[in-house]
């Protein structure tokens, strides 16, 4: 039932995606919200999300595989399928929002190596043919271990790469103060560790085995990690804020405000803080509550919605800051101007990618022969 | 006709006013071509001829001096037969002239045909004080031309750099739209070409009401001459539609001894600009004054844009 449900919801997202796809490909890029001042929005966001959530998964992956953690056993392929199917929905967000989305090759034949962004190209071009060559290894009954854990390193170590570049993406830029800070390339590799397990947690509340007598403890585990993880970016939060607003950095502080009291308030305090952290700090701690998949696996995307928040909360409020003073009024026209809320169209690109990723996701549990060895239940049953 | 005279006179007046002027500009392209032939013997002349265009049009200045303006001409003509790596230049704005007309703001969307969102030069304004101690203060800011531009390494294509004249450019056809170079520019300089049209985008849509709107829509999606290169608004999905656009000192004017629009628009003479390796020039004057600053010169960028205050 529960599966039935989220490929009707995947289809729905996917069908309301395709009123954005077309408007992005057909039209161009006017009915986006996003401009020259705010001038990245909700794609980048996403791309920022998704990546990293391929990347935490491909780190989870390596319980399995690299570290052959005997509770983990044989979740390893669930993982990795999700970083395949993530990974596309990233890289398409961020796609879109390319001006000449048909000169992407120039990145490959004509790149600026000392560019954060043409580094980002290379490394997730590769860390995807890494995704897929383990996938292809571990779907073969005969693969030698070692063969598979030397990938497996190769990988794990290129998903701190382009889990840590994408950080690093916006914190060599100087004029954004609010950015550029040492510790956000180490921040994201673990942001990225804690929406792969948080993805874990809930595919593996909703579609573990049923005959599978560790699935219980792999639940318990999961929480605590996730629970653990969210304290640690906890922490990492409020030592960014709290050294912004104490050196009093003018352009910080007023990034600093903008989230948590401005135009992004809501997604700041709601979703990120309050349903995204607090709310799954407190179901994952209950005792007993991991016998509970169903409610798991929902604060386990609740938790992925506060991660998606939380990219949205970098990207806008540290752009929603004029540069100069008077930047805001000195001249007008359509995209020039320092609030954002995402367009219908940006929106239903963004829902519509959710939705393929989920479908995709479900398609593969389905039809995959080396992942549906292990039969799945579902937790209404 | 009493006044007939009178009209007469002021007619002739003008009439040998503008004959003087065209043949200032008629000797100043053949200066031009000579300039290109023999460079040292040509600018002598070319400096003596274009004086004596000025002082017969009228811009020479009560005290005999030649209106900055044709001092940057003269400046300008000097620098551009030089190697490019032997002139440096910069633009001086001196604030306490700027009276915030904004026609430096229109010449460059005129000069580069810009579209609906694309703003090369606007001009800030920042009031402060109380009443009655209030001060006005407008600040033009084109692209400071950093000698060290953020903008530049965050280019994943190259599309974006500094050229032989130190000005720092867009390649129209290599920039990819990923607006890197929009997030990492400390001045806010760059602005994104969305394929806007003034006429299609910002004019009611209501057929055969608007007067020459059909003649305003042809000159608008007529190339402009960025970078010394017809570009096209007529094609939807083609540069610069979806790149990154900046202020690029008019290269394509200063290429063939014009000053850049924002420049020859200037009602107070504020905007000054020209080749700092020249010691002889305005500009070169100008930033050796103590009053002289550039904006978040902290950063480290080195703008090549100098505030006078």
């Amino acid at each position: 039932m529960l599966k039935k449900i989220l490929y009707g919801l995947g289809a729905v997202a996917l069908l309301l995606g395709l009123y954005g796809f077309y408007n992005r490909l057909f039209i161009g890029e006017r009915d986006v919200n996003y401009g020259s001042y705010v001038n990245w929005g909700l794609w980048v966001a996403m791309y920022l999300f998704f990546a990293g959530l391929s990347s935490g998964s491909y780190m989870v992956a390596t319980l399995d595989y690299l570290f052959e953690v005997p509770l983990f056993k044989g979740t390893g392929k669930y993982a990795l399928w999700a970083a395949m199917v993530t990974l596309p929905a990233g890289l398409v967000s961020i796609g879109m929002d390319l001006g000449h989305m048909e000169r992407i090759w120039k990145v490959y034949l004509q790149p600026n190596p000392s560019s954060l962004l043409a580094q980002m190209v290379w490394g997730y071009t590769i860390f995807s043919m890494v995704i897929l060559l383990s996938l292809w290894l571990v779907s073969q009954a005969n693969t030698p271990k070692p063969i598979i854990k030397g990938l497996m390193v190769v990988g794990f170590v290129m998903a701190i790469f382009v889990s840590g570049g994408v950080g690093a993406l916006l914190g060599v830029n100087a004029s954004r103060a609010v950015w550029h800070v040492g510790l956000l390339p180490a921040q994201f590799p673990i942001f990225s560790l804690a929406t792969g397990v948080a993805l874990m947690l809930t595919i593996l509340s909703f579609f573990g085995s049923a005959e599978d007598t560790r699935r219980l403890r792999q639940v318990r585990v999961l929480s605590i990690a996730t629970v653990v993880l969210l304290l640690v970016k906890t922490y990492f939060l409020w030592a960014d804020l709290s050294m912004s607003l104490y050196s009093g950095v003018p352009q910080n502080v007023d990034a600093i405000n903008e989230m948590l009291y401005g135009q992004y308030w809501w997604s700041f305090w709601i979703l990120q803080i309050g349903l995204g952290t607090i709310l799954p700090m407190i179901v994952l701690v209950l005792p007993n509550m991991y016998k509970q998949p169903l409610w798991v696996g929902i604060t386990g995307v609740l938790v992925l919605v506060g991660f998606g928040a939380a990219r949205a909360n970098i990207v806008f409020p540290a752009l929603a800051i004029p540069e100069l003073e008077g930047l805001a009024t000195a001249f007008t026209g359509p995209h020039l101007g320092f609030e954002y809320f995402p367009s219908f169209m940006e929106w239903s690109v963004t829902i519509g990618l959710v939705g393929a990723a989920t479908l995709a996701f479900l398609l593969g549990l389905d039809f995959l022969p080396f992942l549906g060895t292990q039969k799945h239940t579902e937790v209404t049953k | 006709m009493t006044d007939s005279g009178e009209v007469r006179d002021v007619t002739r007046r003008n009439f040998l006013r503008g004959l003087a002027g065209a043949a200032g500009a008629a000797m100043a392209i053949a200066a031009l071509e000579d300039l290109a032939a023999n460079p040292d013997q040509a600018l002598a002349s070319y400096e003596a001829q274009i004086a004596l265009a000025a002082k017969q049009a009228g811009l020479s200045t009560t005290t005999g001096q030649l209106d900055i303006l044709e001092r940057m001409h003269q400046e300008l003509a000097r620098a551009i037969v030089k190697p490019a790596s032997d002139r440096r230049w910069v633009m001086v704005i001196d604030l306490r002239k700027c009276v915030g007309c904004h026609a430096c703001t229109i010449a460059c969307v005129a000069e580069n045909k810009l579209p609906p969102g694309v703003v090369y030069r606007p001009v800030l304004e920042e009031e402060t004080g109380d009443f009655p101690n209030v001060k006005r203060q407008f600040i033009p800011r084109p692209c400071m031309q950093c000698d060290n531009p953020p903008c530049v390494p965050v280019c994943p294509v190259e599309a974006t750099y500094k050229n032989e004249d130190g000005v720092v450019v867009v390649d129209y056809e290599q920039c990819i739209g990923c607006r890197a170079c929009l997030a990492a520019c400390p001045y806010g300089a760059r602005t994104s070409d969305f394929g806007y049209t003034y006429i299609e985008d910002t004019i009611p849509k209501s057929e055969g009401l608007i007067v020459g709107r059909e003649a305003a829509d042809d000159y608008e999606r007529a190339a402009n001459y960025e970078y010394g290169k017809a570009w096209s608004r007529e094609d939807e999905g083609k540069s610069p539609r979806g790149n990154a656009r900046k202020c690029h000192f008019c290269l394509h004017r200063i290429k063939v001894g014009e000053l850049p629009a924002c420049v020859t628009t200037c009602i107070g003479r504020a905007t000054m600009f020209g080749d700092a390796k020249d010691s002889d020039s305005l500009v070169s004057e100008m930033i050796a004054q103590p009053n002289v600053m550039r904006l978040k010169e902290e950063m480290g960028t080195e703008p090549r844009v100098y505030y006078l205050v």
